[in-house]
């Protein structure tokens, strides 16, 4: 008998209350801090990608606690480049600069700081609620969904590249096309086909999708490092103010911070929208709606650092919505994480909630608690981190050197994990030398294997009448919508540089 | 240039196509049909584009859209840019082969050691520690505590 939303609820949190599981989440929290605050480039899916060989060989919730530890965190530390630096950090802060920056610059850096922490926590945990309250909510939907309403689910999926190649549509696609082919090497499970193995006994189980994300992303990191040679030249602006009055400032605005948590996660889960952006809605939108915002944002205002910070942290709940409950990703950090549950031997999507719903409980709990401990290491170690942005390039690529050798040799420990890593890291080099997405290419790959198993089922049972089922036809209208509203934002945005250079 | 990785992928696609064609329809629909025709039919577009110089008259055209990955930004001095480049290769790679010659509990923490010491000019006892952190990570928490045994080096084996 299947459990009912309670006990998945129960069983997920039973899940997670291990020793192992919680020192994972406490290495993911240490990681993320990191990442959110080394100022050379390191991303999550960077993070992800050198994680990845070694978590799908551990206990899924044990992987799960340490991917989802070191993004959650990630997005809640974000705020410490931009307000001691001015540097961006990373995707989703980079509007925190406009006034975190000035307020730095004031004396008040511990309490911008803090009021980002506040946000960050608060919109996390907002994230988190709506992911824990939409699993009751699409259950019964998915429930209608056979392999052909599953198949669109992809191919809608699968349109996001639209949204993942960024500027280059064309290239995209190629990439989302190199990556569809990458993901058919190997023994077809269908017919038992060879497909280009080459009698390498390697290439029966097809290529390794961890050793080409962290070739792809590793290796080009690493470079980027060793040819610019950066560090944080600039020095921080005083560590001065008080964190409290951050936390005051942030409690004041509570009514902001619901609004902006849920435009993240709105962005988060909305197909076509793309994350990157969800900063700069929700700082648009406090600008636009706050007392006298138009005239104080941009000059050091706290609520310039409170709406884009709860928007950023409320969105990893959003994004989760979709990769769980859907199966698709809306960026390469969840496309990763989307390997990693496959490779657990969890089909993320109505499968997964059907088959495996307290698993995806021990999600939410892990992104709840994960949020909570981020917003704690912010407060307690706000001094001590400022230090972190200013390890060398001497030191960051001997360590990118490493977990990309060790994380490529750890999947198979067979020599030609070693080539296909130098061999992925060349190709990663030259697809962005020449503007070829990468995120386009790894969506591919992951939804390439599903795409295929869902075809085959559908064609095997219903034939091309599949394609006359009510809920494929939606589907296939939802998807379609989805992709052009991308499209379309995309032309507008065209269309607004165009007239911005004219003018 | 631009045309030449681009000519790489369509000869990519092609032999794609070329290997797949004679596989029963079952096992050619998404490799050959959803894959490489499409991918070898963009790429060819792609390949006009860079012909004809279409990315650089329309400037950002599709530029109102977020840029979803990074995208190459070198260092104005292109022959140290490419100096360094060629470095890096030749560190990943020799680290690569390494591994394979001499296995993996010998090679990672030696290049760390001189990578460290050597292109990013650290202290000797720097290098030293991170050669020594690198070695506990590998030998003492992966192969001793998580019991994962990793095969020996060509000449070592």
């Amino acid at each position: 008998m299947e459990p009912s939303i309670a006990e998945a609820a129960v069983k997920g949190f039973l899940n997670i209350i291990q020793l192992k599981v919680f020192c994972a989440m406490l290495v993911g929290v240490g990681i993320g801090t990191f990442t959110a605050v080394a100022p050379q480039g390191l991303g999550i899916p960077l993070v992800y990608a050198i994680l990845l060989p070694v978590v799908i060989k551990w206990e899924p919730v044990t992987g799960i606690a340490l991917l989802i530890g070191a993004s959650s965190v990630s997005a809640i530390c974000a705020a410490y480049l931009p307000v001691l630096f001015g540097i961006p950090g990373g995707a989703g802060s980079q509007a925190t600069i406009l006034d975190g920056y000035p307020m730095g610059q004031r004396g008040d850096a511990r309490r911008a700081l803090g009021a980002s922490f506040m946000a960050g926590g608060m919109g996390a945990l907002i994230g988190t609620l709506t992911l824990a309250a939409a699993i009751p909510l699409a259950k019964p939907l998915i429930y209608l969904m056979g392999s052909p309403e599953l198949f669109v689910v992809v191919l809608w999926g699968l349109s996001m590249v639209a949204v993942l190649a960024g500027r280059r549509p064309l290239k995209g696609l190629i990439a989302a096309a190199l990556g569809l082919l990458l993901a058919t090497i190997g023994q077809q499970e269908q017919s038992g086909i060879m497909r280009y193995v080459f009698d390498l006994p390697y290439l029966l189980d097809g290529i390794s999708i961890s050793i080409i994300a962290l070739a792809l992303f590793g290796v080009p990191a690493a470079l980027d490092l060793a040819v610019k040679r950066l560090g944080v030249e600039k020095q921080p602006a005083p560590l001065t103010g008080k964190l409290l009055d951050g936390v005051k400032d942030t409690l004041r605005e509570w009514w902001l911070v619901v609004r902006c948590s849920f435009i993240g996660v709105w962005v988060g889960i909305v197909p076509g929208i793309g994350s990157q952006v969800v900063d700069w809605l929700a700082y648009g939108h406090a600008a636009q709606s706050c007392k006298n915002g138009r005239a104080s944002f941009g000059s050091g205002d706290v609520r310039g650092v409170i709406a884009p910070e709860s928007a950023n942290d409320a969105k990893d709940g959003g994004d989760l919505v979709t990769t769980l409950l859907l199966g698709f990703p809306q960026g390469v950090s969840t496309a990763l994480f989307i390997v990693a549950l496959l490779a657990w031997g969890f089909l993320p999507g109505p499968e997964m909630i059907k088959r495996s719903p307290d698993i995806i409980y021990s999600v939410v709990w892990i992104q709840g608690i994960s949020g909570i401990m981020g917003t704690l290491v912010g407060f307690v170690l706000a001094s001590q981190l400022a230090r972190l942005a200013q390890v060398r390039y001497s030191i960051m690529v001997p360590i990118i050197f490493f977990f990309v050798l060790m994380g490529a040799f750890s999947v198979t420990r067979d020599s030609a994990d070693l080539l296909l890593v130098v061999g992925f890291g060349i190709l990663g080099y030259f697809m962005r030398w020449y503007g070829y997405p990468r995120p386009a290419m790894i969506l591919g790959l992951v939804l390439g294997g599903l795409m295929e198993r869902y075809l085959y089922r559908s064609m095997a049972s219903y034939g091309f009448s599949w394609l006359l089922r009510p809920a494929v036809i939606v589907l296939l209208i939802l998807a379609t919508t989805s992709f052009i509203f991308a499209l379309r934002g995309r032309m507008r945005g065209a269309g607004a540089q165009t007239a911005e250079v004219e003018s | 240039m631009t045309g030449n990785f681009t000519l790489f992928l369509i000869a990519l696609f092609v032999a794609a196509i070329w290997s797949g064609w004679d596989w029963p329809y079952i096992a050619k629909l998404m490799p050959v049909y959803v894959a490489a025709l499409p991918g070898l039919l963009l790429a060819i577009v792609q390949l006009y584009r860079d012909a004809v110089g279409w990315q650089s008259r329309a400037g950002n055209a599709a530029g109102g859209a977020i840029e979803m990955d990074e995208t190459h930004s070198g260092i104005a001095d292109k022959r140290t840019e490419l100096r360094r480049t060629v470095a890096f290769f030749a560190w990943f790679i020799g680290g690569a082969v390494s591994i394979w010659l001499l296995g993996i509990v010998i090679s990672l923490p030696l290049l760390v050691f001189l990578y460290a010491l050597v292109d990013g000019r650290e202290k000797l006892s720097t290098a030293l520690i991170m050669g020594a952190c690198g070695y506990a990570v590998i030998s003492g928490l992966f192969e001793h505590t998580l019991e994962m045994r990793w095969p020996a080096g060509l000449l070592l084996g």
